[in-house]
């Protein structure tokens, strides 16, 4: 029975200091803010979803022609419209890498 | 798209139900005085001594009354041939399907399941499949 | 000890609350330390209910009368194995089960994913709430630690449970039914924090794969062990405990096959978030209908209260997922439409379309007792025949799209390409449709569809292979096996997917034959008669009786010839435990090499004169409806495997800043 409370204290004891870590390892910390994805950072993941989306549709397509499921005629048809369509989302990301490279360098 | 799921399952439902029919009731014995035609199936606990081969020509004889509910008084007689499941015996409670003839309830053979008495344990002869 | 085990539940208590509530706070108010704080409370949780476990299971061990629930569920000549499955042979124990795999894969997944802070902060106060409902249960309304003066030996385990079969379910149908809870929070997670990329599907897509087959898994071997041990000669009943594991599968197929149009095409994201939710609250529901009384079956437990805690909990879970997805419906909507019927997407839409009609008409059957009392004041039920004519209405088209969908090309797929790659498949099928109706398959319609379309199946499987090998074959040279090895590296989902195809093929293959195809006989024998059922000749010889550690066993000694010449020899018959007071069925199957099938006898009644009535039937190809699980999941193993080329380019997508480097 004794040991059976021991060991609960202890398992408690254990608990609750995990609980209490992050406080007591920044008992006053500069900032105790918790970032979410600002407005430019949520945009530049969905144009990466788009551009990752559109390079794996053009991927798939050629693995589909090469193995035959998607006809010459098929293929010329569709390559077109992805091809243009990956190159967008390419070029629309680049303009925010450029201008977070400038933001680096400025601030260096 | 849920729209279309839904609309697709209750077509298809509707179709069925207006060929075969809505289900089949579940009554206890108590029940019987009051619903006693068509296709039935009845729910109860076994009382007295059973009697009779559920294998031979005169079939196994075996009484029920309700297991759950105000109305313990009823009983009704139930004759029935097939597979008898293991657990079956006085006090079980049981499912069996039938037509009720003349006062006596007259099973579709093999139509007898068992519920498991204690917790988390099946025990059932079903039909086949 | 039992005290430990309830202290250190109540502990898992206090850590869940304090991560419900600290974290939801956390989460609103943008407190990164307090967020980091409910997140340790949440994996310490886990710590705590092992603890718990651990005292139950030592108590199992050791014979420890004095809890109530080792005397409930063991008794001292139980072996060790079933002793320690005792854990979950019970109400309270399971759902200490339960807790035990949420908190863990709570724990997991949550630090796996700990740097996405933004969608885990709300994660962490999901995953919890769903937690404190089985923690509240095991505190005050369902304990494993109940103590009381210890009797001399314990009541025991139902002996249809000593079976390994049955000792391996639960565990596995848990990993699965609760693995659904991980995609769901981190659904609803997203939703609460208004992120609208793919994040949440990315990092939950091998959690739902792992779920989806544990619990598919849990099914095939909770079947196999009705199909031996409870021994009517069949393997799924439609009881509604069977379909509460059916659904939420059911659910979660259509679910992984719509994830993919949404990161492929980006659409449906309201029908995904639908459809996890409807997974989940399903396999929520699911455990609720094994538990309580409510439906009318044969497996039902104690008709406890419990299932009143348990209908509450779903009712907050429903109005919950639909209210936070209908408030989000705006962040969900997108652009992209459907461009045409004849495309891949829209085979995947039509594959949704069938799976969930199917889950729902299960549960409209399930329901319909329920329902039929409530409306009507008379219970009334279905049975078989609804369950088989919705089973073959949808299930067969279900099977044929399987062969149709990796055919068609992604967007828009011509009528004239599609007539190239349907050509092979299409005669295949024609053909062994052919051959079998001459062969006199024909005497059943849905068997023989099953066997056509399945045919289709097989061979859309196979040219997808084939013509996948032979083009990276052209690309890289090499050993047309080497090619092969390289194809499915570097296509994972796809090959991996084409492999669970296969092995639902098998399933369906081996269900149909089964069950259309099986033929059934039932004669009263006295001893030197014979019975014939399907070309074999099954003579009873003599009864034999032995004693068993603690059962008294009868066995029909039956002997099976084929044309004269001996095939083996079968002992159906009939344990007697009088301890338990229980006779059990025991059948003797004999696996048939000619047809991939089983020839299943059972002693349905030893008279005391020594007549014996036999049932006999022969099912062919049943055993393939068993390896079909082997298949499945090898299939899904490939499927998941990590794949370190796929990990950079998501490491990249994802990582804050990537694109300045």
């Amino acid at each position: 029975m004794t040991i059976a409370l021991v060991l609960a204290a202890l398992l408690a004891v254990l608990a609750v200091a995990f609980v209490a870590r992050p406080f007591l390892r920044e008992p006053a910390p500069v900032s105790d803010r918790l970032d979410e994805l600002s407005e430019p950072e949520r945009r530049r993941l969905e144009l990466a979803e788009e551009r990752d989306r559109a390079l794996e549709a053009l991927k798939e397509l050629e693995f589909d022609h090469r193995t035959g499921k998607v006809s010459d005629d098929d293929y010329r048809l569709l390559v077109g419209p992805l091809r243009r369509r990956a190159a967008e989302t390419l070029r629309a990301l680049e303009p925010r890498a450029e201008a977070r490279h400038e933001r680096i360098t400025s601030s260096h | 798209m849920i729209a279309l799921s839904v609309a697709a399952a209750l077509a298809v439902f509707i179709l069925y139900t207006s060929v075969a029919g809505a289900g089949t009731p579940q009554l206890q014995p108590s029940d019987l005085a009051v619903h006693s035609q068509g296709d039935i199936m009845l729910v109860g606990t076994v009382v007295g001594s059973p009697a009779g081969d559920a294998h031979a020509a005169g079939g196994l004889h075996f009484v029920l009354k309700d297991a759950k509910g105000k109305h313990t008084a009823a009983r009704v007689p139930v004759s029935y041939t097939g597979t008898v499941p293991d657990l079956f015996r006085t006090g079980r409670e049981v499912v069996v399907e039938g037509t009720l003839r003349n006062g006596t309830f007259v099973a579709k053979p093999g139509t007898l399941s068992t519920k498991c008495p204690s917790k988390y344990a099946p025990a059932p002869a079903k039909k086949s499949t | 000890m039992a005290a430990l085990g309830r202290a250190a539940l109540l502990l898992s208590f206090g850590l869940i609350a304090y991560a419900l509530v600290a974290g939801s706070f956390a989460a609103w108010k943008r407190r990164r330390r307090l967020a980091l704080s409910a997140q340790n409370a949440l994996i310490a949780a886990f710590g705590t209910t092992v603890v718990a476990a651990l005292v139950l299971w030592t108590a199992l061990w050791r014979h420890d009368f004095s809890f109530v629930y080792v005397a409930d569920h063991t008794s001292r000549t139980l072996p060790l194995g079933y002793r320690l499955s005792a854990f979950w042979s019970g109400q309270e124990g399971s759902l200490l089960l339960w807790l035990v795999v949420l908190t863990g894969y709570s724990a997991l997944a949550v630090w796996l994913n700990r740097r996405t802070r933004d969608l885990v902060v709300w994660v962490v106060p999901m995953l919890a709430g769903i937690s404190t409902f089985f923690v509240f249960m095991l505190c005050f309304i369902s304990s494993p630690f109940t103590t009381a003066a210890a009797p001399a030996d314990g009541a025991g385990m139902n002996v249809s449970l000593q079976n390994p079969y049955m000792l391996a379910h639960p565990p596995l149908l848990y990993l699965g039914y609760v693995g659904l809870s991980i995609p769901f929070a981190f659904a609803m997670g997203a939703l609460l924090s208004r992120r609208t990329d793919e994040r949440w599907i990315v990092v939950t897509r091998r959690w739902t794969l792992a779920a989806w087959t544990f619990l598919g898994v849990g099914q095939l071997v909770g079947s196999h062990w009705a199909y031996v041990e409870i021994g009517w000669g069949g393997y799924y009943a439609w009881d509604p405990v069977e379909n509460a594991a059916l659904m939420p599968w059911l659910a979660a197929t259509a679910f992984l096959h719509s994830v993919m149009i949404q990161e492929k095409r980006g659409m449906l994201k309201v029908w995904n978030m639908v459809l996890v939710a409807l997974a989940f609250n399903l396999s929520i529901f699911g455990t609720f209908l094994t538990r309580s009384g409510v439906i009318n079956s044969i497996h039902s437990f104690a008709q406890s209260s419990i299932g009143s805690w348990f209908l509450g909990f779903i009712v907050i879970c429903v109005v919950f997922s639909v209210g936070l997805i209908y408030l989000r419906l705006p962040l969900l909507r997108t652009k992209t439409k459907l461009e045409s019927l004849v495309s891949r997407e829209a085979t995947f839409l039509y594959n949704n379309l069938l799976l969930v009609a199917l889950c729902l008409t299960i549960l409209w059957g399930v329901m319909f007792p329920v329902l039929t009392q409530a409306v009507r004041g008379e219970t009334r039920s279905v049975s078989k025949p609804y369950y088989n004519f919705f089973l073959h209405s949808f299930g067969l088209p279900l099977l044929l799209l399987m062969g149709i969908g990796p055919l068609v090309a992604w967007r828009r797929a011509s009528l004239r390409a599609l007539g190239k790659t349907f050509l092979i498949p299409a005669i295949a099928s024609v053909v062994t449709g052919g051959t079998l109706i001459a062969l006199g398959y024909g005497s059943s319609i849905p068997g023989l569809l099953a066997y056509t379309f399945g045919a289709f199946v097989a061979a859309s499987i196979a040219l997808e292979f084939v013509r996948g090998t032979r083009a990276r074959h052209s690309l890289s040279g090499g050993s047309w096996l080497g090619a092969l090895v390289e194809l499915v590296g570097r296509n994972r989902r796809r090959y991996g997917g084409y492999i669970v195809h296969a092995s639902i093929l098998m399933l369906a293959i081996g269900i149909a034959g089964s069950s259309a195809y099986q033929t059934v006989r039932e004669r009263g024998l006295h001893q030197g008669q014979s019975m014939e059922v399907a070309g074999y000749t099954l003579t009873y010889e003599r009864l034999q009786t032995r004693q068993e550690a603690n059962a008294v066993a009868t066995r029909a000694v039956v002997d099976v010839s084929r044309g004269g010449s001996h095939v083996t020899t079968l002992y159906p018959g009939k344990n007697d435990y009088p301890v338990e007071q229980q006779v059990s069925n025991e059948v003797s199957i004999y696996h048939d090499p000619r047809n991939l099938g089983d020839l299943f006898t059972i002693a349905d009644q030893i008279d005391k004169n020594g007549t014996l009535f036999l049932k006999v039937l022969n099912k062919p190809l049943v055993n393939l409806v068993w390896g079909a699980g082997f298949l499945f999941v090898f299939g899904a193993l490939v499927a998941m495997w990590p794949d370190a080329v796929e990990q950079r380019k998501l490491a990249e997508r994802y990582a804050p800043g990537a694109a300045a480097a």
